[in-house]
């Protein structure tokens, strides 16, 4: 479903450039649940931005479902994040100023699917993640591990073909962590929805069903 | 949709942003207040001014011997005058005058007074009314009656004259008896001649025996026609035959409303110029504020860059927010500006209106405020990279 063939990211930082990514190649199946584990500094975060196309490789080709992506337009990328890719992140990244559930329907404005039928869809994923009780609350109302669910229901609202999840549980106590693990678990065993998991926790990433190690920039396992 | 959601989002982050927004909300109350405030003021200028025609009808022309014309300083005969309308027919009415400067002294203190010789007509051609006491008639004639200007008569009331009606003055080197006090007249604009409120007037005849200048250069008529070229040509031609090489300016009601029209014109886009200086410093403003929330909402950007909206997904929200404080602020500015009208129709005693194609252009120019100056601001935050964004 998601093939990277040959990736390769390097960054200019003044008169030098750094390579963070030295040709990766990896292919994400339907129904997978993976997980990619490496140190700090490896380049975990910046293989999953170049997946979610939130960034583009210097070189290598990268193919979601039947496409192969070119990057020169913005409106192809934009809709192929909106409809293709969920976001998971550490720090959540919920919308201060919106309530729980009007962050979750967030992605499906983008979409211009009527207000009606937003509302719908997201008191839907607002229950699957069992926070319905805190739909109008807030993100600074609510706990780590609530505020991760919330993001994960905006992550599932439109649908996606695959949720991408940076250390999703990096910023929870382990209780609430192995929580989030399980809620994971959960969709893609019930669900068969595609979920890759980005940390540095081997606890974590022995839960999934298959693990790749990312070390310096190239995979080493 | 998406436009629906974005009025809302914008309303809210302004609201969120208290302080910056009320800030950039003065500017654009400010810019706006005072473009409607001065254009207003200018169709109330001009609205009073075109009254002022419209009070004594626009069929009043003006005509004026040359001083140009090389044919000596003879003034206009009363006779030449009195036979213009057997002469043509276009010629309804005519009314000769003189004036003459004079000061009036009493204990010691100097009154300035335009002294007139009139005839009845006169009174009627200018729509001049008495106060107190009688007009001027023609039975008048050779006698030293007078009548005053509301004004002449609010200076003799205060240096202590009691008894004006019936009272004697010394007006240039004549008594005369007054009769009569005329009401206010508006200041300047018509076909009045100036100076009527500060006048004392007498009639014609009197004043061609009494006056120390006593050419007549100026005379008003009325015409039955609202042809000014025919109107003109007959007079000139007129007053070639009568008095040879006597040389004739006419100037018609129409004339000096177009002349006027355009001076209006000029008026209201000069008061609008200096209004549109003041809300370029509110579009600054605005586009200052907007720059400060795209910086401080990096984040949010990337956010929903990564949900899966557009460039132009971004720029619109930014520019939508731009338009939306524009828009309050114009509403603000709108109702600013009329009061400011008001105010200043009020004091001068003017007609109060609402100039409603000042609201429109209120309205307009406050989303083009809107739009020009948030362009900048939600072009960068569209071209943030999300990555970068996502990382701070
Ligand atoms: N925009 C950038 N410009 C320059 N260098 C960058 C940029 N983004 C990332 N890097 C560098 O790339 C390397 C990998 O960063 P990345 O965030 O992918 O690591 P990571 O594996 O996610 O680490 P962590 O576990 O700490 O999140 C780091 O050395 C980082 O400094
Ligand atoms: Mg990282």
């Amino acid at each position: 479903m998601l093939r990277l063939t040959d990736i390769h990211k390097s960054y200019r930082v003044g008169p030098t450039t750094v390579d963070v990514l030295k040709g990766i190649s990896l292919m994400v199946e339907q129904g997978e649940l993976l997980s990619i584990i490496g140190p700090s500094g490896s380049g975990k975060s910046t293989l999953m931005n170049i997946m979610g196309l939130l960034e583009q490789p210097s070189a290598g080709t990268y193919t979601v479902g039947e496409t192969k992506i070119t990057y020169d337009d913005d409106r192809t990328l934009s809709s192929l994040r909106n409809r293709m890719i969920g976001f998971v992140f550490q720090q959540y990244h919920l919308l201060p100023r919106l309530t729980a559930i009007d962050n979750v329907g967030l992605p499906l404005i983008y979409r211009g699917i009527d207000e009606k039928e937003i509302a719908e869809r997201s008191t839907e994923y607002i229950k699957k993640v069992e926070m319905q009780e805190r739909s109008h609350h807030k993100p600074m109302e609510l706990s780590g591990g609530q505020q991760q669910r919330i993001a994960i229901a905006r992550a599932l609202v439109g649908s996606p073909a695959i949720i991408l999840a940076d250390e999703p549980t990096g910023a929870l106590d382990t209780h609430t962590g192995q929580e989030i693990m399980n809620l994971f678990k959960r969709l893609n065993e019930e669900e068969g929805i595609t979920i890759v998991v980005i940390t540095h926790d081997p606890k974590i990433a022995a839960q999934c069903k298959r693990k790749v190690e990312l070390r310096d920039g190239i995979i080493t396992g | 949709m998406i436009i629906k959601a974005n009025i809302k989002e914008a309303l809210k982050s302004l609201i969120t942003a208290k302080q910056r927004t009320i800030l950039a909300l003065i500017g654009i109350v400010i810019g706006i207040g005072s473009v409607i405030g001065m254009v207003s003021i200018g169709t109330i200028v001009q609205n009073e001014a075109l009254k002022q025609f419209r009070d004594m009808g626009i069929d009043i022309v003006s005509v004026t011997k040359d001083y140009e014309d090389q044919g000596g300083d003879k003034g206009f005969s009363i006779d030449d005058i009195y036979s213009l309308p057997d002469y043509s027919p276009l010629i309804k009415k005519v009314a000769p005058y003189i004036i003459s400067s004079t000061q009036y002294s009493y204990m010691g203190q100097d009154l300035y007074i335009e002294l007139m010789g009139v005839d009845e007509s006169f009174f009627d051609l200018n729509k001049l009314y008495v106060r107190e006491g009688r007009l001027l008639s023609d039975l008048d004639r050779d006698r030293f009656f007078c009548v005053i200007g509301a004004e002449t008569a609010d200076m003799l009331r205060r240096v202590g004259i009691r008894k004006l009606i019936g009272g004697q003055f010394l007006f240039g080197d004549r008594i005369y008896t007054v009769v009569g006090i005329l009401k206010d007249l508006p200041e300047g604009g018509g076909m009045r001649p100036s100076g009527i409120n500060r006048s004392a007037i007498t009639h014609i005849s009197t004043a061609l025996r009494a006056f120390t200048t006593n050419d007549i250069t100026t005379f008003m008529a009325r015409v039955n026609t609202q042809d000014s070229k025919t109107v003109k040509d007959v007079i000139e031609n007129y007053f070639n035959k009568k008095a040879r090489g006597l040389r004739v300016r006419v100037r018609t009601a129409e004339e000096l409303i177009t002349q006027m029209q355009k001076q209006m014109q000029l008026f209201t886009l000069l008061l609008g110029a200096i209004g549109s200086i003041a809300l370029i410093v509110g579009g600054i403003g605005v586009m200052n504020v907007m720059l400060i929330s795209v910086t401080e909402r990096r984040k949010e950007i990337g956010i929903r860059r990564a949900l899966g909206a557009q460039r132009n997904d971004i720029e619109t929200q930014f520019i939508i927010e731009s338009v939306t404080l524009c828009f309050v602020g114009g509403i603000i500015g709108i109702i600013m500006g009329i009061v400011i009208s008001y105010v200043f129709a009020h004091f001068s005693k003017w007609e109060f209106l609402i100039s409603q194609s000042a609201i429109v252009l209120g309205f307009g120019v406050a989303t083009a405020v809107g739009v020009f100056f948030g362009y900048y601001p939600a072009r960068s935050a569209s071209r943030l990279d999300p990555a970068t964004a996502l990382r701070e």
